[in-house]
């Protein structure tokens, strides 16, 4: 119990550090755990996807098992547009969920006309506070998170995670 | 079929709003006290049908299955109706729509609507966790969309940017609903005021929001009963308050989803309040009381104008007008509100409720003179959600 006693962690003690699936703040990528995995595959080759659907041409984001317009499940992955403009702008000091890390800074993003993705709220990082303003430039980025014990069967596997955000373009 | 009968609102009452030092189940027994207190001779065998709207039941209390947890502890025996209702902050306004037309088709008689929320367990800090997943957690979640400030700053400067609305305009809705919800002894911040000075002076949570532009985050139950006009009139002698529209619009769940052309504009509460409006019989010109969901000032003075009080772009000068106020063109979250009264999720909408049935009663604190028509509304999610409610003193004929 000297663990138990000693341990300088914020929160539950005896969970050592790691945290209930409940508390977890990144989505169970592995592809034993969902149906949308290529699109945490296509992150790791740097490549933002979605889902379209075949039948009607709709471009869901984020990607689905069936298309929201016509319940089709015949879709296909492609690439969506990797830059987008900042229209607003918001940075967090105090507050932020733990596990995001002050300044936590987030956009709110136009992706431009004729664009299947019209707007997304992102996080902006490799960037100081005041760095981004309202009007520039930003793109893609993808990025590893922490990975996450997960059961498969009787095995306890560690399922490897990224994640992406967006980042100045330098000019 | 038999023919439709007409739902009322019979009144309630709330548990103490705030950090508290109680379990979830607690505040709901405080809530149901509270409630027979304002309906005198209400008892548990009176009631036929029970609905709970919380949200955070699970995540900080261990209460998934909320609904028998309620009927033990305040003896209820219900053969009507026994669920528990998550939408979020529009929890138990969600409750009194599902109540209305189960007393409306003649399924229920007596139905006691709760909301309630127990947030700040087992360590304060978790809600910011809890957050996480309230919102669309795979996505906007994991961009680090938690507490809800930043997203509704955001809201903020687009509307300032667009329509010229200033701080200034804001505080009025904070200073307005502090000079209501001082009165409120229940409430989270009832007996506290707050000045202009005061609300511009505050310290900065979210650009460009204050402390006082922000509700908190409050621990608290509240409960109404919605009765058949029958059974109404057996219960009380005051008016009855009759639930004459309602409206329910939803069109996303996480930002790539947003209606508006940008976030200054909320399309999908205007959908909302002109459905709830049809239904009813009216227009927002007929209505002479409003609780809306003052999460942030901003949303206010947004929610007054796609619910058509004033034109769009124009809540701003319109709070500052004192339209607001009692008095003025369209009273306002009358019992403090959000802002002041405090924001136990599940529990809002049943709180508001309770406002608008007295104010139509003729027994509000903050009296709107001959109020004949009322309304409460509540944004859930990161405002993904809007529900409308629409009150008489007369069924629709």
């Amino acid at each position: 119990m000297s663990d138990y006693e000693t341990a300088n962690i914020v929160g539950t003690p005896h969970l050592e550090g790691t945290y209930v699936s409940e508390m977890d703040m990144w989505p169970f990528e592995a592809q034993e755990l969902n149906r949308i995995y290529p699109f945490y595959d296509n992150l790791r080759a740097g490549r933002f996807t979605t889902t379209k659907c075949r039948d009607c041409g709709h471009i869901a984001f984020p990607p689905q098992v069936i298309c929201p317009k016509c319940w089709s499940e015949n879709l296909e992955w492609v690439d969506l547009p990797k830059k987008a403009k900042v229209v607003a702008i918001t940075e967090t000091q105090a507050g932020a969920p733990l596990g995001f890390p002050p300044p936590l800074i987030m956009a709110w993003l136009t992706f431009g006309e004729g664009t299947p993705l019209k707007h997304l709220l992102g996080r902006l990082v490799n960037c100081k506070e005041g760095e981004v303003k309202e009007g520039d430039e930003v793109q893609f980025v993808s990025f590893e998170v922490p990975a996450h014990p997960m059961e498969i069967k009787r095995d306890v596997k560690e399922c490897k995670r990224v994640y992406y955000a967006f980042e100045p373009v330098k000019k | 079929m038999a023919q439709k009968k007409n739902a009322v609102i019979v009144g309630g009452g709330t548990s103490k709003f705030g950090v508290r030092q109680a379990t979830i189940l607690d505040m709901v027994q405080e809530a149901a006290v509270a409630c027979a207190e304002d309906i005198p001779g209400l008892k548990p065998a009176d009631i036929d049908g029970l609905i709970i709207a919380t949200t955070m039941a699970g995540r900080h209390s261990s209460a998934l299955n909320t609904a028998p947890l309620v009927v033990h502890r305040l003896g209820l025996s219900p053969t009507s109706i026994c669920i528990r209702l998550d939408t979020l902050c529009a929890g138990s306004n969600s409750a009194v729509i599902v109540a209305k037309g189960l007393v409306e088709s003649g399924i229920a008689e007596v139905i006691l609507v709760t909301g309630a929320e127990k947030v700040y367990l087992p360590q304060r800090w978790e809600t910011n966790y809890t957050q996480l997943a309230v919102n669309d957690h795979d996505w906007d979640s994991a961009m680090g969309l938690g507490v809800p400030p930043p997203f509704f700053a955001m809201i903020a400067r687009m509307h300032m940017k667009k329509y010229g609305t200033t701080k200034e305009q804001m505080a009025h809705v904070s200073v307005t609903n502090y000079n209501y919800g001082t009165d409120s002894p229940k409430g989270h911040f009832g007996g506290r005021t707050l000045t202009m000075k005061e609300a511009l002076e505050a310290r900065i949570i979210a650009e460009p929001f204050g402390l006082y532009d922000c509700c908190p985050l409050s621990d608290g139950a509240s409960a109404i009963i919605i009765a058949s006009e029958e059974r109404a009139k057996a219960m009380t002698d005051r008016p009855l308050v009759y639930l004459r529209g309602t409206g329910q619009h939803a069109t996303h769940s996480m930002s790539a989803g947003w209606p508006g052309d940008t976030l200054a504009e909320w399309p999908h509460l205007k959908v909302a309040g002109e459905t709830a409006y049809k239904n009813a019989g009216l227009t927002p010109k007929d209505i002479d009381v409003a609780q809306t969901h003052d999460c942030f000032t901003i949303s206010e003075i947004i929610e007054l104008e796609e619910l058509g009080f004033c034109k769009k772009g124009e809540g701003g000068p319109f709070v500052a007008s004192g339209a607001i106020g009692i008095g003025g063109a369209i009273p306002t979250n009358t019992d403090g509100g959000l802002l002041v009264y405090g924001h136990p999720f599940g529990a809002s909408g049943a709180r508001q409720a309770i406002e608008i049935c007295k104010q139509l009663q003729g027994r509000a604190l903050h009296q709107v003179k001959d109020a004949a028509f009322g309304l409460t509304h509540n944004l859930s999610g990161t405002c993904a959600q809007h529900t409308v409610v629409v009150y008489g003193r007369e069924p629709v004929s």
